[in-house]
């Protein structure tokens, strides 16, 4: 069906052409022998075919366009004709004869053409003429391409003021009087359209009105350009009548695409000193016009103006157009009480982004945006809507965007409001783009207040929000979000302690209501940052003044011990081991013996109680000796405790080689190379001899279990600490014993029931190529080693 | 006859919104100029007379709508045209990157009988901004494109400072003269011996 309609236009079309070409042959010829009587019959006949009512506004357009060219020919002719002394005016009354209506009205306009330019008359009566006479033709789509070609062969003749066709004083009002009316009827044709034919082609008909369009819109293009139209004439005329024109027609396709046309074609400088008459008429449109988008564009053009003109921007404060813009944001939603919230939201947005590039000293004003916004969305709820979301979005990075820094956003006390209308997804997502603010631009937020203020708005990334359902979570974003947050926590920085403890304890205040899923990717930044407070007072007199409300690193310790606390509820024992043993180290830097030692208590607990996994143990029972190994803090009876209990638990581990690692590795707790008060020789030496036993011990319980004693790594290891603590001169570690090691190794080696190991072997070898060089080193360290024969 | 017709040149100017399509065009029939940015509506021309080799030639000079949300009727206009312009803005890099797009669009459109050697111009308008400082298109990669479509001439101009616009223009004219007419060659059907023709009937009189 619609491919027929088509194809019919297109034969019509052909059919069209064809009667155009031979009029225009037969035009021709009679201009080429100077027939004028014969170019006009055959003119008009060429111009009937326009008299089509078969085709659309597009085939139309191109029929007229050939018809269009044809008359410039004709033109020339007429031209010529009256160098040869035809009268024009003679010419002008011949061409009326012409049988129908529309024909002769593009021959009039043809010769009114010439006339003008001739000067037999004054312009403007020719034009008044013309224009009325075009009154002639009331069907739509003739009418107007009449009315356009009338516009068109009329441009450069209308009496501007200094063009060649100047009139009298008046002369600039009667080429803007002219170009109105011809505005005028075209619009009522144009709207008429909408009023003809049956229901049913509605959508057929606001299509052919939509490609007609420019024709009407044409027009303000024209005005635009007519140079005597000032700001002045402007605003107490031209304006006033287009406006008069687009809200009395009553035609929301015309409003909507009047109002962008204005706003298009004349200049930023005029809509700034208008603003109050061409705001004042958006609320007088039809209710189903898309006025946000009207708006919007000319919020940005205005912003685009400012942005590019400095020196217009006073003229923005004189116009307070801010202020004005506001006030009719409002009234126009309140006349459009369907509007939907995302016309609201989008409104908003452009005001937003007109106010931060007009006024970007002027933190009110985009606040009070935001507040406006809040009132449209208060009593909805969240917002369910994707594209009001996505204007939200929008108009909440716009602060962001434009200032670099997420502390001039977070002195805007209705942005956190406004975030709550969105739903959590998205408030997750605005919650990131705040985090990566602050990242890309390494802001500082170094108060108490803007750490609030900032975890308001990231809150849907620290604690869950109302309605999260947990299986729409994808674990990899859940990562990336709290590794986010953590980043973010490491940023927050105050050089002064008092105000930094405060810092502290509102993020712990934040991250603890997170829930076990969060705790621990939140609690190491902070116990991290804490700790860096703590070294930034360490060696520090403690509580100098004796002021009770000072901040101390024991003070801090006390919140450390129970921000580690939290993630026993969650539990994850691991970690919190690792920050317990880390804490205690800062203990000791700062000398606090008790602290260190309740915070090795506390490890030890999750030691005894939480740790159970073999492979867990292992690395814990060597970070607990490592980090003990470093104090020195400890009286003698508190260390005696402590690695009293850290030999027994290594003994106690599952597997024999584990227990025999972490025995020799125990012996460095009673040797400290670099403390005179821990070099307890005999105990270190007992450490190695229960770890040769163990060695000897998983040997022998291989043999049986396998048939075969395995590798002999673990003595190679042991015979390696011999060897150190023999050169750092522990008594007890004799040439006698370490000999005798060395031999019961290469006995080993040879034995039969030894699994073969390359790299035992080569560690050996290397073990013994040490020994070797030592002795040829000479001095003290030859003379020592002097005794052992490798 | 056919000089009735070579008497007139239609030019085409083209490219993105805000380039100075409608500047360079006043600048050069009316010698005027301003600052303020007016959106083009549809299309239209301005004539101008051009003296060429002691023949007076009418230059009929079409502005376009750069928006494409004002070009509603479509590209009628094109057909016919002797010469396309296509302008850019040497500061604006994507508008130098949308001349493929206006010359293609162009060709597709007009249809011209042998596309390979259709007279196009380019102009590099808007050189006198910022002393050049701000300018993003350079001289040589604007050359190296109009050489890679067929040796394009090419002129930097400022609309506003008059600069280049008459060379502009001047080639323009001379390359729109250089255009083979197309003149569809029209013999009727039949020889009308009574000398006229039935008037077709349709609808109402007007």
């Amino acid at each position: 069906m619609m491919t027929g309609v088509a194809e019919d236009e297109e034969k019509w079309l052909a059919a069209g052409i064809a009667g155009l070409q031979q009029n225009a042959f037969y035009m021709h010829r009679a201009m080429d022998s100077n027939n004028l009587r014969d170019a006009l019959k055959y003119s008009a006949q060429m111009l009937s075919e326009l008299r089509t009512s078969k085709l659309s506004p597009h085939k139309y357009y191109e029929l007229y366009m050939r018809a269009f060219d044809e008359l410039r020919k004709l033109e020339i002719f007429f031209k010529e004709e009256a160098r040869r002394g035809c009268s024009i005016v003679d010419l002008y009354e011949l061409v009326q004869h012409a049988g129908n209506i529309l024909p002769r009205l593009y021959l009039l306009c043809t010769v009114g053409s010439v006339y003008i330019k001739s000067k037999e008359a004054p312009a403007k009566d020719i034009l008044k003429d013309l224009v009325e006479m075009c009154r002639g033709i009331q069907h739509p789509l003739r009418g107007l391409f009449l009315r356009s070609y009338l516009s068109q062969v009329s441009r450069d003749k209308l009496p501007d003021i200094g063009s060649e066709y100047e009139g009298d004083a008046d002369t600039i009002m009667d080429a803007m009087e002219f170009v109105l009316q011809n505005f005028t009827e075209m619009n009522k044709l144009w709207v008429r359209m909408q009023h003809q034919g049956p229901a049913r082609e509605k959508e057929k008909r606001e299509k052919e009105r939509s490609e007609l369009r420019d024709l009407v819109g044409k027009n303000l293009h024209v005005l635009s350009q007519i140079e005597g139209v000032d700001l002045e004439l402007y605003k107490e005329t031209v304006l006033p009548r287009v406006l008069e024109q687009v809200v009395n027609c009553k035609d929301d396709i015309a409003q909507y695409y009047l109002m962008d046309c204005i706003i298009q074609v004349f200049p930023d400088e005029y809509h700034l000193q208008t603003l109050e008459i061409l705001l004042g008429v958006f609320p007088q449109l039809q209710p189903s016009v898309d006025i946000k988008t009207v708006l919007s564009q000319l919020m940005e053009r205005l912003s685009n103006y400012a942005a590019i003109s400095a020196e217009a921007l006073p003229e923005f404060l004189q116009v307070e157009a801010f202020s004005k813009l506001n006030n009719a944001i409002g009234k126009v939603i309140e006349a459009q009480a369907d509007m939907p919230v995302f016309g609201a939201v989008t409104l908003y947005s452009s005001l937003l982004k007109f106010s931060l590039h007009v006024h970007p000293d002027r933190l009110d004003y985009a606040d009070q945006v935001l507040g406006s916004c809040v009132k449209q969305l208060s009593g909805r709820g969240k917002i369910e809507d994707s594209k009001a979301t996505k204007q939200i979005v929008a108009l909440l990075s716009a602060p962001i965007e434009k200032y670099n820094n997420v502390v001039t956003a977070l002195k805007l006390s209705n942005y956190p409001r406004v975030m709550e209308y969105l739903d959590n997804e998205t408030n997750k997502v605005m919650a990131t783009v705040v985090i990566q603010s602050v990242m890309k631009n390494n802001t500082h937020i170094t108060t108490v207040d803007k750490v609030e203020a900032l975890f308001e708005l990231i809150k849907g990334l620290i604690k869950d929000l109302e309605r999260t359902a947990y299986d729409e979570l994808d674990e990899d974003d859940f990562k990336e979000e709290q590794n986010s947050v953590a980043r973010l926590i490491q940023m927050l920085h105050n050089d002064d302690p008092e105000e930094m403890f405060k810092i502290i304890c509102t993020v712990r205040k934040h991250i603890l209501t997170g829930g076990p899923k969060r705790l621990p990717f939140t609690v190491p930044p902070l116990v991290f940052s804490s700790l860096k407070l703590v070294r930034q007072l360490q060696g520090q007199e403690e509580n100098p003044f004796g002021d009770e409300a000072a901040t101390t690193p024991k003070k801090i310790f006390q919140l450390l011990n129970q921000i580690i606390e939290a993630l026993s509820n969650v539990p994850a024992p691991d970690l919190a081991l690792r920050l317990y043993l880390q804490c205690a180290e800062a203990a000791n830097d700062c000398e606090l013996e008790p602290v260190a030692y309740e915070f090795f208590t506390q490890a030890y607990i999750l030691y005894e109680e939480e740790i159970s996994d073999s492979k867990a143990q292992i690395t814990a029972i060597h970070l607990i000796i490592g980090t003990l190994q470093r104090m020195h803090v400890f009286g003698v009876e508190n260390r005696d405790t402590l690695t009293h209990k850290t030999t027994g638990y290594s003994a106690k581990l599952l597997k024999k080689p584990d227990q025999c690692k972490a025995v020799y590795a125990c012996s460095h707790l009673f040797w400290v190379d670099d403390q005179d008060n821990m070099k307890d020789g005999e105990r270190a030496l007992l450490c190695l001899k229960r770890a040769l036993r163990i060695a000897n011990a998983a040997q022998q319980m291989s043999n049986v279990t396998r048939g075969s004693a395995g590798s002999v790594t673990l003595f190679v290891e042991i015979l390696n600490k011999y060897l150190y603590f023999f050169e750092k001169g522990n008594p007890q570690i004799t040439v006698a014993a370490i000999q005798s090691l060395i031999e019961l190794i290469t006995t080993e080696m040879q034995s039969d029931t030894t699994t073969p190991d390359s790299t035992a072997d080569a560690f050996f070898a290397s073990t013994l190529r040490y020994i070797q060089f030592q002795k040829q080193k000479g001095g003290a360290v030859g003379e020592k080693y002097g005794p052992i024969k490798v | 006859m056919a000089s009735r017709r070579r008497m007139l040149l239609k030019v085409i100017i083209l490219g993105d919104s805000g380039v100075g399509k409608t500047s360079l065009m006043n600048q050069y029939v009316n010698k005027k100029f301003s600052n303020q940015y007016k959106a083009t509506i549809g299309a239209d021309f301005l004539t101008k007379e051009v003296q060429f080799e002691d023949r007076l030639f009418t230059l009929q000079i079409w502005d376009t709508a750069g928006q494409e949300r004002f070009q509603s009727l479509g590209v009628a206009f094109y057909r016919g045209a002797d010469c396309c312009v296509l302008v850019y803005d040497v500061n604006v890099m994507k508008s130098f990157e949308n001349l493929n797009h206006w010359r293609e669009e162009f060709l597709i459109q007009a249809s011209p009988s042998d596309p390979e050697n259709f007279p196009f111009v380019v102009l590099g308008n808007k050189v006198d901004i910022d002393g050049g400082n701000s300018r993003v298109v350079s001289e040589k990669k604007a050359k190296a494109w109009c050489a890679s479509k067929g040796n394009i001439p090419y002129f930097e101009t400022s609309a506003k400072e008059g600069f280049n616009v008459e060379a502009a223009f001047q080639c323009i004219a001379k390359n729109a003269l250089k255009n083979e007419p197309e003149e569809e060659i029209y013999l009727p059907d039949t020889i009308d011996v009574a000398g006229g023709q039935q008037q077709r009937s349709s609808g109402c009189e007007c």
